[in-house]
């Protein structure tokens, strides 16, 4: 019964946290960038889906798409007010521009994280489920908005791998995080490539914040420990390999799950680190990353 | 020597010391608080930019030293009610002995791994904090039985002479031997190394005199506020905050980081009437610094805009 | 100033990077007072054995003894401290202290504790300034100085440790020929004091009035040994830097029918930093023509190519079919019709043979693509039986086919190929020249290449340019150029 248990919340969960990864980690593969920016945006989507359903009475499914709309235009203007004036400065040598990015991000973050908790106060909200009910999966009572999450993150997921390797956008983005330079003398424009980057980026970023509000609530103060937990799972998994970061997310969610469930809730998030510590100790690139 | 008393910088820092010695005659109470609290930080920072400023070490995890230091002295002041000295020295040697278990294996890693490993770092010492709360008091925190004094003038200027003793403890080592062979180490290993000189060694050096430091003043902190915290000592947020004071103030200069400390704290206390609001705009304004005057604060004063 | 035993002798020498042998087998000895000088073109293994012998790479077997004392697989600073010292041609000094300074790290000892320098080592770096020329800039920042004054530092770093082998590597690399005199006093100097000393250079001719010695390497392996006559005049040589017999089949007619040229290029210049990279350039390139540019490594064929491409920052005009392409991104000149074939070839290494290709041809409508990628895949079969493999795995000469592949997907007006034939073995420069032969008789495509292999270069030419440091010192059609250029060349 609880193996059941487990199973089902540890999909959903390593779903959302999958989901919430692969963005940071494909705009990091396309263009270097860490964007330690990452949980102030997807608390943006999460708060304005909320918000907008509370206050103008949007149903689920148009605050969603209000959420994720934010969560798009957040992405625009991390990418136009921190990442692409570094990379453009005369003034910021380039061998440093690596930790101009992360501490600009970082600033952004913080006021992401600030500004929303000014406007929204602090307090976690949780969005109406996008599904109301509960159902029975082998004798387990799930509640249909949490089957109904673990399934979208999947259609998410499989919508960007058919995006990245079934069409010609996609390839380019995969030719970009190859090699940039030659892109620019098949006469790419790279500022085109990188914006179209931000665009999926923030649309995952979008998806995956109106969800975990959707599941697990979300608080303006939360946004460091989302960019932490993104940023470990994307570490285990190899920076920049998407599939590397989903397998990433499973071991992580799994891992809390079970000890959540078997051990206690308290050291939910400690085998995941020490995993990860190990990881990075003996195989830095990550699972699947390549030096 | 005579070099050291014909220095512009010298006078300077003498009359800025001599100022803020006498601070307490003419500075309310609270802004002393306030003062005290940002010498520790310039503490951390220049600490920090020792690694980074000059032996090119990106070290995201100051607050897993600062936090071992803290913690160390706090626990056994409480637990075996030492003095204030020895805890110190105590919390310091595990900052250090942390620091080299941290930074042996780790210091193999290039590029963004050794970053991340030092982040994790600073995870993992949070939730064993966590765990282990009947020591360490869990989130709450613990408070220790000792602390430096309860007169805001005598912490005053515990603090500002202890920051003026590693500011020019690190200043001088920057400007050192050592400083200039970390300078090479950090700039091009490669050619460091064809010169003759051990770059491991030096960096671990480096990072064992960043651990003692940073060590030392999370120390002071706890036994100056009276509580250690995972939220004051540990929190990634607060080794966001050294970093960002360091590029403020001006990378690569130890004073900078100083000077970006005291600034970024005195501007959250100063900015305090906007509410909420306050970390918003001192993290814009920092923000626009690192934008538009990447060399910081110190790079403007000395040289303006155009040698940036 | 000859000693008997020989200071540094290096035997079975073989370093391996993945698959590929960078250094095979290599063995040479340098006395005391003694020049050698080490040439071969990029990629023949030359500074990967300077790397060897100073521990910045771990030989995979191999020898290396100073005075007896196996060194191989040492750390840098313990071969350092033993007395090996390098002048890099690119290092990055400490820009925030002076010279005398940056002379003075170098004197320092590997000790965490002397915090101090000793008040005599203020007097060696004086001393060691004065050596090589710095005197009268002691006090300035490495920023401010000419580049000639950097190596000069650099030369003074190396000095630092006495060191009985000094490495040099490209030693006259961006310099001016007086500066070039002044380096070769410098080194013979050296000489002159009893060291061994090892010149790294792209070819003898740079070289050849200092060393007493010179061994050659191509493609890993030692090619020929002797003074720099000897080596300049063999038969592996010549073939390795010219190719075989030269033939040449120029058209003249079309530069001389032609109006405007299509590509015009005058007076650009080029700056790496302090150093000058191009001089003065001006060529022109007309419809229809192959041209060549012909020098040695380092000469500046890149640097012009990549101005041309928009990749580096120029003065000077750059005329495209009339219009001026300053100001335009890479992107925009590619679309215009330039397209670069780099000498890195930068592909697209973790995606496939055809995602490669396709890429290339991804601003072309799907019939057009389909009928361009036809005709490249008759045009290197090879190509069509790879097409499902990724990139990466490919051997050099088949990722060089792609490479112009990818690049004539792109239907160019101008192709630009640089150093094609770099580190590829003879079988592969014939198939690559059958592929040129074709391009030029069957498509109305026009050509700049960049080429140090002039048996390669020239057979295709309609007319050559020679860039010799930085510089455009010769122009004309291939045969006068066989009969004036050919001797004098190497």
């Amino acid at each position: 019964m609880i193996a059941i248990q487990i199973l089902i919340d540890g999909f959903v969960i390593s779903a959302l946290y999958g989901l919430g990864a692969i963005g940071f980690t494909l705009i990091f593969g396309v263009s270097g960038v860490l964007n330690l920016a990452h949980g102030g945006i997807m608390l943006i989507a999460a708060m304005i889906g909320w918000f907008v359903a509370n206050t103008y009475g949007f149903n689920p499914y148009g605050a969603a798409a209000m959420g994720v709309l934010a969560g798009l235009l957040a992405a625009y203007a991390t990418y136009y007010v921190t990442v692409r004036p570094i990379q453009t400065s005369r003034t910021i040598p380039p061998d440093e521009t690596e930790i101009f990015i992360l501490t600009a991000t970082l600033l952004w973050g913080v006021m992401i994280q600030e500004g929303l908790a000014y406007l929204f106060s602090d307090n976690p909200v949780t969005m109406r489920p996008l599904l109301p009910g509960v159902v029975n999966i082998l004798g387990v009572r799930t509640p249909r908005n949490e089957v109904m999450i673990g399934v979208l993150c999947w259609v998410v997921i499989g919508l960007l791998w058919l995006l990245v390797n079934r069409t010609r956008l996609g390839k380019t983005l995969l030719a970009a995080s190859n090699n940039p330079r030659a892109l620019g003398l098949l006469g790419f424009e790279l500022s085109r490539v990188y914006l179209l980057a931000w665009t999926i980026y923030g649309v995952l970023a979008g998806v995956a914040g109106v969800l975990l509000a959707s599941f697990l609530g979300a608080s303006p103060l939360g946004a460091g420990q989302l960019t932490a937990s993104a940023f470990s799972i994307v570490v285990l998994g190899g920076l920049g390999s998407v599939s590397g970061s989903l397998i990433g997310a499973y071991i992580v969610g799994f891992m809390e799950t079970i000890t959540a469930y078997l051990i206690s809730p308290e050291l939910r998030p400690i085998p995941a680190l020490v995993v990860l510590v190990l990881v990075v100790y003996v195989r830095p690139q990550g699972l699947l990353g390549r030096r | 020597m005579k070099t050291i008393f014909r220095s512009r910088l010298f006078w300077i820092s003498l009359v800025a010391v001599v100022i803020g010695a006498t601070a307490p005659w003419w500075l309310s109470i609270y802004f002393l608080g306030v003062l005290t609290t940002a010498y520790y930080f310039g503490v951390f920072a220049m600490s920090w930019d020792l690694l980074f400023g000059y032996a090119g070490i990106v070290n995201f995890g100051p607050t897993f030293l600062i936090g071992l230091g803290a913690y160390g002295a706090a626990i056994l002041n409480s637990q075996a009610g030492l003095p204030i000295p020895v805890c110190l020295v105590f919390g310091a040697l595990m900052a250090l002995i942390g620091g080299v278990l941290l930074a042996l294996p780790a210091l193999r890693l290039t590029g963004p791994y050794f970053g991340l490993v030092t982040l994790v770092a600073v995870l993992l010492l949070q939730n064993f904090i966590v765990i282990f709360a009947h020591f360490t008091g869990g989130e709450i925190g613990m408070m220790v039985p000792d602390v430096l004094s309860v007169s805001a003038p005598v912490n005053y200027e515990y603090a500002l002479w202890f920051m003026v003793v590693c500011a020019a403890i690190l200043f001088g080592l920057s400007r050192s031997s050592l400083g200039l062979i970390l300078q090479a180490t950090g700039q091009d290993p490669i050619a460091a190394s064809a010169l003759g000189f051990s770059v491991t060694k030096h960096r671990l050096a480096a990072f064992c005199i960043s651990a003692i430091f940073s060590g030392l003043a999370g120390g002071m902190l706890v036994f100056y506020s009276g509580t250690a915290s995972v939220d004051t000592v540990v929190d990634i947020a607060i080794g966001v905050q050294i970093i960002i004071a360091t590029v403020l103030g001006g990378r690569r200069t130890i004073l900078g980081a100083m000077i970006g400390s005291i600034v970024i704290l005195l501007a959250d206390e100063l900015l305090r009437p906007l509410g909420q609001l306050n970390t918003f705009v001192v993290s814009a304004v920092a923000l626009a610094v690192i934008l538009f005057f990447p060399n910081g604060l110190l790079g403007v004063l000395l040289h303006g805009r155009e040698r940036a | 100033m000859r000693s008997n035993a020989p200071v540094l002798e290096v035997d079975h020498l073989s370093k391996r990077f993945g698959g590929l042998v960078a250094v095979k087998d290599i063995g040479f000895d340098i006395h005391g007072g003694e020049i050698l000088g080490l040439i071969g073109p990029n990629g023949s293994g030359k500074s990967t054995v300077m790397k060897l012998v100073m521990g910045i790479e771990r030989p995979n077997t191999g020898r290396i003894r100073l005075e007896g004392v196996d060194v191989a697989g040492w750390r840098p600073q313990r071969i350092a401290r033993q007395g090996i010292g390098i002048v890099f041609q690119h290092s990055r000094p400490l820009h925030r202290q002076t010279v005398l300074e940056n002379i003075k790290l170098a004197l320092l000892p590997d000790s965490l504790f002397r915090l101090m320098a000793d008040p005599s080592v203020e007097d060696r770096a004086r001393a060691i300034a004065a050596r090589v020329g710095l005197e009268g800039v002691l006090n300035r920042l490495p920023g401010t100085l000419p580049f000639a004054d950097l190596r000069r530092m650099e030369m003074a770093k190396a000095l630092a440790l006495e060191p009985k082998v000094v490495l040099v590597d490209e030693p006259f690399a961006g310099l001016t020929a007086s500066e070039v005199a002044d380096f070769s006093r410098l080194i013979d100097g050296f000489r002159q004091e009893g060291r061994a000393v090892l010149l790294v250079d792209h070819n003898v001719k740079s070289v050849a009035a200092l060393v007493d010695r010179a061994l050659a390497m191509y493609l890993g392996e030692h090619i020929a040994e002797g003074t720099a006559e000897e080596v300049m005049r063999n038969e592996t040589v010549r073939r390795v830097y010219m190719g075989g017999e030269i033939e040449t089949h120029p058209r003249p007619e079309l530069a001389r029918e032609a109006g405007e040229p299509l590509l015009h290029v005058s007076g650009l210049n080029v700056l790496y930093g302090k150093a000058q990279a191009l001089q003065n350039v001006s060529i022109d390139v007309h419809e229809g023509e192959f041209v060549s540019v012909v020098g040695l490594n380092g000469a500046g064929k890149t640097t012009l190519f990549n101005a041309i491409s928009g990749l580096v920052p120029h003065s000077g005009a750059i005329r495209w079919g009339g219009t001026d392409l300053r100001g335009k991104s890479v992107a925009q000149i590619a679309r215009a019709g330039i397209v670069q074939c780099p000498e890195t070839r930068e592909l697209f290494g973790d995606m496939s043979v055809r995602e490669n290709l396709d890429l290339g041809g991804q601003h072309l409508p799907a019939p057009e693509r389909a009928k361009q990628l036809s005709w490249l895949l008759e045009l290197f079969p090879i190509l069509q039986q790879r097409q499902g493999q990724a990139a990466r795995t490919l051997s050099g000469g088949e990722q060089q086919m792609l490479a112009i592949a990818r690049a004539l997907m792109m239907k160019p007006r101008l192709l630009i190929l640089d150093e094609p034939t770099l580190g590829l073995a003879p079988v592969i420069l014939d198939l690559l020249s059958k592929a040129m032969h074709r391009l030029r008789e069957t498509t109305p495509i026009t050509v700049l290449l960049g080429e140090q292999n002039v048996t390669f270069a020239l057979p295709h030419a309609d007319r050559v340019y020679v860039l010799e440091h930085a510089r455009i010192v010769w122009e004309g059609d291939p045969g006068r150029f066989a009969r004036e250029m050919g001797t004098g060349y190497l």
